[in-house]
């Protein structure tokens, strides 16, 4: 038994152990979550978390991997590379995988593993998180931000685009003048220092990504 | 001319916005500001953690870049300082 579906499993990357956050049972179609990146992460972590459970009430099976260097992982983030998160996020992809959910920089990286159909919330180039992160460290000098990218990862970070797919469904908020299949009228919860959780927004996200994801044939 | 004052008041609506959906403050609060409100070191909210988020929304949401040099402590001080400064960098 456990507590609403949740488990914590395991996937091995570059012969080191990560953890990925699973609710919903592993026989399902899975959905790989690519949560926003760094401190973004934290702020849309209660977000996630209940997006998830509403999409394994709808059948499907959740994978949230903690990313190497982020998380609950063991490596220090100053070691790891852009390329450790693009194997990571291979290393974690169940077979077969149905989709993908990426949200902020989780988007640079649902390229890095074949899916049904990718369905992003936000995407925005790595250039922009980059610069936000330098601007974080430099306000708190270098302290409050807590994260020290190695410079090969900051620098493949700052090229980093969302690619191209060929089933692609993008949400964006009303308030974002980028284009987007359909538009949300929220608050960015990823620049609130103190996070805050949109229930209004975890049922509307949760039904688009499981339509979305029965168009593309994943169920 | 009437094109560049819808401008103007599409980016105060912004910069309005921002500042609710950055600092969490209430709408009517952010309403009520004029050029004279002060801001930095007068809002708890805004402290300088929520000066980066801001400024970064500020370049998403406006499709700008804002260096490090351009920001200086008095551009924050006032409701009118800064929307001066954000409309210099909307509108240029």
């Amino acid at each position: 038994m456990t507590i609403s579906g949740l488990n914590y499993d395991r996937y091995s990357v570059e012969g080191k152990e990560e953890w990925v956050m699973r609710i919903g049972p592993a026989d399902r179609p899975a959905l790989l979550i690519l949560a926003p990146l760094l401190e973004e992460m934290n702020r849309t972590r209660a977000l996630l978390a209940a997006t998830m459970r509403r999409l394994a009430e709808r059948g499907w099976t959740c994978l949230l991997p903690d990313l190497p260097g982020t998380g609950e992982s063991e490596r220090p983030l100053e070691r790891c590379t852009w390329d450790d998160w693009r194997k990571a996020v291979r290393a974690a992809a169940p077979s077969p995988l149905a989709g993908i959910v990426a949200i902020r920089g989780g988007c640079l990286l649902d390229d890095a593993v074949p899916s049904q159909g990718v369905w992003r919330f936000s995407p925005v180039d790595g250039a922009a998180l980059v610069r936000d992160l330098d601007r974080a460290g430099r306000v708190s000098d270098g302290g409050a931000a807590g994260y020290t990218l190695s410079p090969a990862l900051a620098g493949a970070l700052a090229d980093a685009v969302p690619a191209g797919h060929a089933r692609l469904r993008t949400l964006r908020l009303s308030s974002d003048p980028g284009a987007a299949d359909r538009k949300l009228d929220h608050a960015p919860l990823w620049r609130r220092a103190e996070p805050q959780n949109s229930y209004e927004l975890v049922d509307l996200i949760a039904s688009d990504i499981d339509e979305w994801m029965r168009v593309c044939g994943a169920s | 001319m009437t094109a560049q004052w819808t401008d103007d008041q599409d980016v105060d609506a912004t910069l309005r916005a921002v500042l609710i959906d950055v600092l969490g403050l209430a709408p009517t609060q952010v309403a009520g500001f004029d050029d004279a409100t002060a801001l930095f070191g007068a809002l708890p909210e805004f402290d300088s953690m929520a000066v980066a988020g801001l400024l970064s929304e500020l370049e998403e949401r406006l499709g700008i870049l804002i260096e490090d040099d351009e920001v200086e402590a008095e551009m924050l001080e006032s409701y009118g300082r800064l929307r001066t400064f954000v409309r210099a960098k909307a509108l240029q």
